[in-house]
């Protein structure tokens, strides 16, 4: 794939809320809509679908939602979390429309987390996390990322105050933005007071619960030029997998905190003939601190390991030489997995974001974790 | 510290061989029958070896914490808050390096859990039936 060859020309999401009363159709529908709107299209225009396994509705009822046109281009992607939504989507999207088979891709997903059984109960139907993790109380994702972070504190160092400074990174970014679902300031003894969930993780350290859903439309660069926003291309993107099955990714894998982000980044920075000092900010898949921590190292903006000084030192906070997850990120933010980092990114870069905008924003790295998958993916304005 | 309680479901009947192993006080994990090579855990097929046949072996009780977590608030499926706090261990026995095994840690009080820590294994009785627990060893 070549650089600046598409563009993301469209993005937008409904509200993000802890207990929503939309279905997930409806949400998937109104995102969409609104992705199609800000890109200046109509749904006649749209002809590329890319849908998501874990979402569970196809293009063919998207299409049908949405009152779309003919369908030239669909598929699927079957990574998890925001490898699919931010990485693997906009690979496929891109290879589409350099192939000819579409023009106007909608990429959209939305999320439903108050649905019954809970966000965990994708690993309770694991027979190995069942049958062996389940009875001994090794269960549900914060405990997995609380033994990942106690692992890498062993490795590399950890105060509390660092570990801390993540989340008081994004929240700072949250205050600023109108659309967070967690804007409260938080500062340290704010932070001692969230409830703890496994050590060394509290409540705070987590992404949020969110029913929300999201949208954008990825177009030929030449179309983009003609559509109503500067345009924002995407200039590079990168997928880095492992054949850890989900059912021993957390456990049994040699560092179980080595996500293929350091593979992810490298693909994507080749592709878009930059490096990590040429970005201005980026946008980082938080679903906990510990992840947040070392995707921020996976990416180059710090020495692997110094993760928890980088944050510690204020540079990713506003005002910082590296802001990360300028709209509170998943954990003040709202969790749409991935997807409302990008979409966070594109409006970065189209200079719309008001108090918390980056001054001269012309380029901005998105990683999506995926457990045993990892994207990156470079935006640039054009 | 407290013990979680929550049904064992073996959908995958291999896995019954652990629990028949902790049963008769071993630590026991598969490995390929051939080969002899630790297959943790249990793979409905086997990485590029369809057919290997998986056998039940004890392993040392002996071994180490990869990592660890106290849980505050249990994520399990219905109310398990009388269980909490325990501490989750990832065990790795001496005989089979790289290997970890959940269990929890026992026989620990006044004792910060701690990556590296040296253990031994003590199966604990959870309800009706045993899980792996981990004791300090000084």
């Amino acid at each position: 794939m070549k650089p600046n060859r598409v563009a993301v020309t469209g993005v937008g999401e409904t509200p993000f809320l802890r207990k929503g009363d939309q279905t997930v159709m409806q949400m998937l529908t109104r995102a969409s809509l609104a992705a199609i709107a800000d890109a200046g299209l109509t749904p006649a225009d749209i002809d590329g679908y890319v849908a998501n396994k874990y979402v569970g509705h196809g293009s063919d009822e998207i299409a049908h939602a949405i009152g779309g046109g003919e369908k030239r281009f669909c598929a699927a992607v079957d990574s998890a979390g925001g490898t699919a939504t931010c990485g693997q989507a906009i690979e496929l999207a891109q290879l589409a429309i350099e192939a000819g088979l579409a023009r106007h891709v909608l990429v959209s997903y939305a999320i439903w987390s108050n649905k019954p059984g809970g966000v965990y109960a994708v690993h309770a139907r694991e027979p190995q996390k069942a049958g062996i993790e389940m009875p001994a109380g090794f269960f549900g994702q914060p405990a997995y990322f609380a033994a990942m972070a106690n692992r890498y504190a062993h490795e590399f160092g950890m105060t509390e105050e660092e570990q801390a400074s993540v989340p008081m990174t994004y929240r700072a970014w949250a205050e600023i933005t109108p659309s967070a679902q967690r804007r409260e300031p938080m500062d340290l003894e704010a932070y001692r007071k969230s409830p703890m969930i496994a050590t060394p993780l509290r409540a705070a350290d987590c992404c949020l619960t969110t029913d929300g859903g999201c949208a954008y439309v990825v177009s030929a660069i030449e179309a983009a030029r003609d559509m109503p926003h500067p345009v924002v291309a995407v200039q590079g993107v990168g997928l880095g997998y492992n054949n850890y099955p989900q059912g021993v990714l957390f456990t049994q894998k040699p560092s179980t905190f080595e996500f293929p982000g350091r593979e992810s980044a490298a693909r994507a920075y080749a592709m878009a003939g930059c490096d990590p000092k040429d970005l201005d900010l980026a946008q980082i898949y938080d679903g906990f601190t510990i992840s947040a921590l070392v995707q921020t190292e996976m990416l180059g903006l710090c020495e692997e390991g110094e993760g928890p000084r980088f944050y510690a030192a204020g540079h990713a906070r506003p005002g910082g030489r590296m802001p990360i997850n300028t709209s509170g990120g998943h954990m003040s933010g709202g969790y749409v997995p991935g997807i409302n980092l990008l979409i966070e990114g594109v409006r970065q870069l189209r200079g719309q974001e008001g108090p918390r905008q980056v001054p001269n924003a012309r380029l901005c790295a998105v990683a999506g974790l995926g457990g045993n998958s990892h994207s990156t993916t470079i935006l640039a304005r054009s | 510290m407290g013990v979680p309680v929550y049904p064992v479901h073996l959908e995958d009947p291999l896995l019954q061989g652990f629990y028949d192993g902790l049963a008769a006080g071993e630590l026991r994990i598969t490995a390929d029958a051939e080969t002899g090579e630790w297959v943790w855990y249990p793979p409905e097929v086997v990485s590029g070896r369809p057919d290997a046949v998986l056998e039940w072996r004890p392993v040392s009780p002996e071994g180490q914490a990869y990592s660890f977590t106290t849980i505050v608030r249990s994520l399990l499926p219905g109310d398990h808050r009388d269980e909490v706090p325990f501490t989750c261990i990832l065990f790795e026995p001496d005989s089979a390096p790289g290997v970890r095994v959940p269990g929890i840690l026992v026989d620990a009080d006044g004792v910060e859990p701690a990556c590296g820590m040296r253990l031994r294994f003590r199966p604990v009785r959870a309800g009706d039936h045993w899980i792996a627990g981990f004791a300090p060893i000084d």
